[in-house]
């Protein structure tokens, strides 16, 4: 059940981060992008609720998921993030001495947390661009899996994020670059904790015809502290409250033609409360329009 | 600053320029996804966490007393836990440092023959190993309190983790019932989901544990009556475990 937070406030915080495409671009009307992707991360270790690192019976969980952009108009842009297959596990504790299995590890597969979102434009012109979000998270994963339901592909409830982003573009030397920051406001329902989202990317092209570019992220979440412990949530879910994180993400996409690309990043919490200490990953193949 | 674009044409990827057209792009993606996905077969298996929990060896007196009213009987009880804190069957070998005082036969049968202190001796004797033993000491008096004096077991808990965890315990016998108390000393932390405490032989591991229930008071003193099926020196430490994590959180070992 503390994966269920553990994990999924750090993929819902790295992981779709990492997916977007336009910061405060919308797309145009009738154009889109899309992306299959695998996110992964294995953690045996943990911030605690004093900012040390703890160690943990080592955990994973795996995504494979899709998520889209697309232009309802110039201004408005449909998003869905939807995890098709979800994998959760965490591995048998086995006696150094004897070799026996203390305790057995255990998996659960599903559906995951899907989000549905709209991006709105509002100031579409001028050196900077800004736009609203609302994402509603779905909780269509499974919030208790596993023989002491502390296997989660999802958190079991409905949370709608609030977010503002501004973006400009700009030239960095020779290189064409642009810079965004982000901040919003998380509803989290069912007692767990309403969060504040934050963050900022610089992203820059390189190569012939701007084939390659690196961004370099710098996102965090911290807790409004006004969850209450609900007999309805599992007792772990007080781990939902009050978590909060910091961590740098780069990334690196490759154009592969005039549609298709590739993209891989990293995301690791350099400070943080109630969160694993390590790194996600994701991987991805895009597709635009 | 230079702004390159007109702010509202297409996603930042897409104005940052394109690509040359290649023929073989969608081939190429079908292997790299082929390629990305064979090692998720293989780490997204559960694997082992190996956790040192070897101990030391011992043998314990699992129904000690402390004084024995003269001319009357008690039979004393003895176990061998193994280098994981498991308990294994082995012949126990009982002597008594004076005889005159406190006989034992072969089966802990302690008789109180003269007033005076014995120490009562359970040992071990195995091929090729070193023997083990314990002792234990016993007056022998023609006045003994009723019932029977048994001292109490104190200790003090610790953290091994960075979650908050300390204070003072003792575990007494109460209306023949044995008792658990943590002193108004206590605290852990109540950010930990999922935390139980267990009577334990081995503090690396729930295993062969006795679990006590999961912890619902963070602060200050309370207790929990123990089942009647444990014994006063049937275990050594306390755990504090968090079974979500699977992750010690903290211990205390009797001091006696």
């Amino acid at each position: 059940m503390i994966f269920r937070t553990l994990i999924l406030l750090l993929f819902f915080s790295f992981g779709t981060t990492s997916l977007q495409a336009g910061g405060g671009w919308p797309q145009p009307q009738g154009h889109g992008y899309f992306k299959l992707f695998q996110w992964w991360v294995i953690a045996d270790q943990h911030f605690t609720d004093l900012g040390g690192i703890d160690p943990n019976v080592t955990n994973g969980i795996f995504n494979t998921g899709f998520y889209g952009e697309y232009g309802i108009t110039n201004r408005l842009t449909g998003i869905v993030y939807l995890p098709f297959f979800s994998r959760a596990y965490f591995n048998n504790t086995v006696s150094g001495t004897t070799g026996e299995v203390l305790i057995p590890g255990e998996a659960i597969n599903s559906f995951g947390d899907t989000d549905i979102g709209l991006q709105y434009g509002l100031i579409t012109k001028g050196p900077v661009v800004w736009s609203a979000t609302l994402r509603l998270g779905i909780p269509l994963g499974n919030s208790a899996g596993g023989s002491e339901g502390n296997l989660q592909t999802g958190d079991g409830e409905f949370n709608q994020l609030l977010r503002f982003d501004a973006s400009t573009s700009f030239r960095l030397g020779k290189l064409n670059s642009y810079a965004s920051v982000y901040g919003g406001y998380n509803n989290r329902t069912r007692g767990f904790s309403d969060e504040l989202h934050f963050g900022a990317e610089v992203g820059v092209s390189f190569l012939k015809d701007h084939r390659l570019t690196t961004i370099f992220r710098l996102i965090g979440t911290r807790s409004m502290k006004n969850g209450s412990l609900n007999d309805g949530i599992n007792n772990t879910s007080i781990f939902a409250n009050n978590s909060e994180f910091i961590s740098l993400s780069p990334e690196l996409a490759y154009q592969l033609d005039d549609h298709w690309g590739v993209s891989a990043s990293f995301a690791s919490a350099i400070s943080g409360k109630i969160i694993f200490a390590n790194p996600s990953y994701s991987v991805g193949v895009f597709y635009r329009w | 600053m230079k702004l390159l674009y007109p702010p509202c044409d297409n996603s930042v990827r897409n104005r940052l320029g394109k690509a040359p057209n290649f023929e073989a792009s969608k081939i190429t993606i079908m292997r790299f996804i082929l390629l990305l996905s064979l090692p998720f077969l293989f780490t997204a298996c559960i694997g082992d966490d190996i956790i040192p929990d070897t101990v030391e060896e011992r043998v314990v007196i699992t129904n000690p007393i402390d004084s024995l009213l003269l001319g009357t009987t008690h039979r004393f009880e003895a176990r061998f836990l193994n280098r994981v804190g498991q308990i294994e069957e082995e012949l126990v070998d009982w002597t008594s440092s004076a005889p005159e005082v406190l006989s034992i036969d072969a089966e802990g049968r302690a008789s109180a023959l003269a007033v005076g202190t014995a120490d009562v001796t359970a040992t071990i004797n195995r091929p090729d190993t070193d023997p083990i033993a314990i002792s234990h000491t016993v007056n022998v008096a023609e006045e003994v309190a009723t019932p029977v004096v048994i001292s109490d077991r104190t200790g003090t808990l610790r953290t091994t983790t960075f979650y908050t965890l300390g204070g003072d315990f003792v575990l007494k016998s109460v209306d023949d019932q044995l008792v658990l108390e943590l002193a108004d000393n206590y605290e852990a932390s109540s950010n930990l989901p999922g935390l139980y405490l267990y009577l334990t032989n081995n503090p690396s591991t729930t295993a062969n544990a006795l679990e006590l229930g999961e912890v619902s008071v963070y602060e200050g003193a309370h207790s929990y009556t123990l089942p009647t099926t444990v014994e006063r020196n049937s275990y050594s430490h306390l755990l504090y475990f968090c079974k979500p994590f699977n992750v010690k959180v903290g211990d205390g070992a009797f001091d006696n």
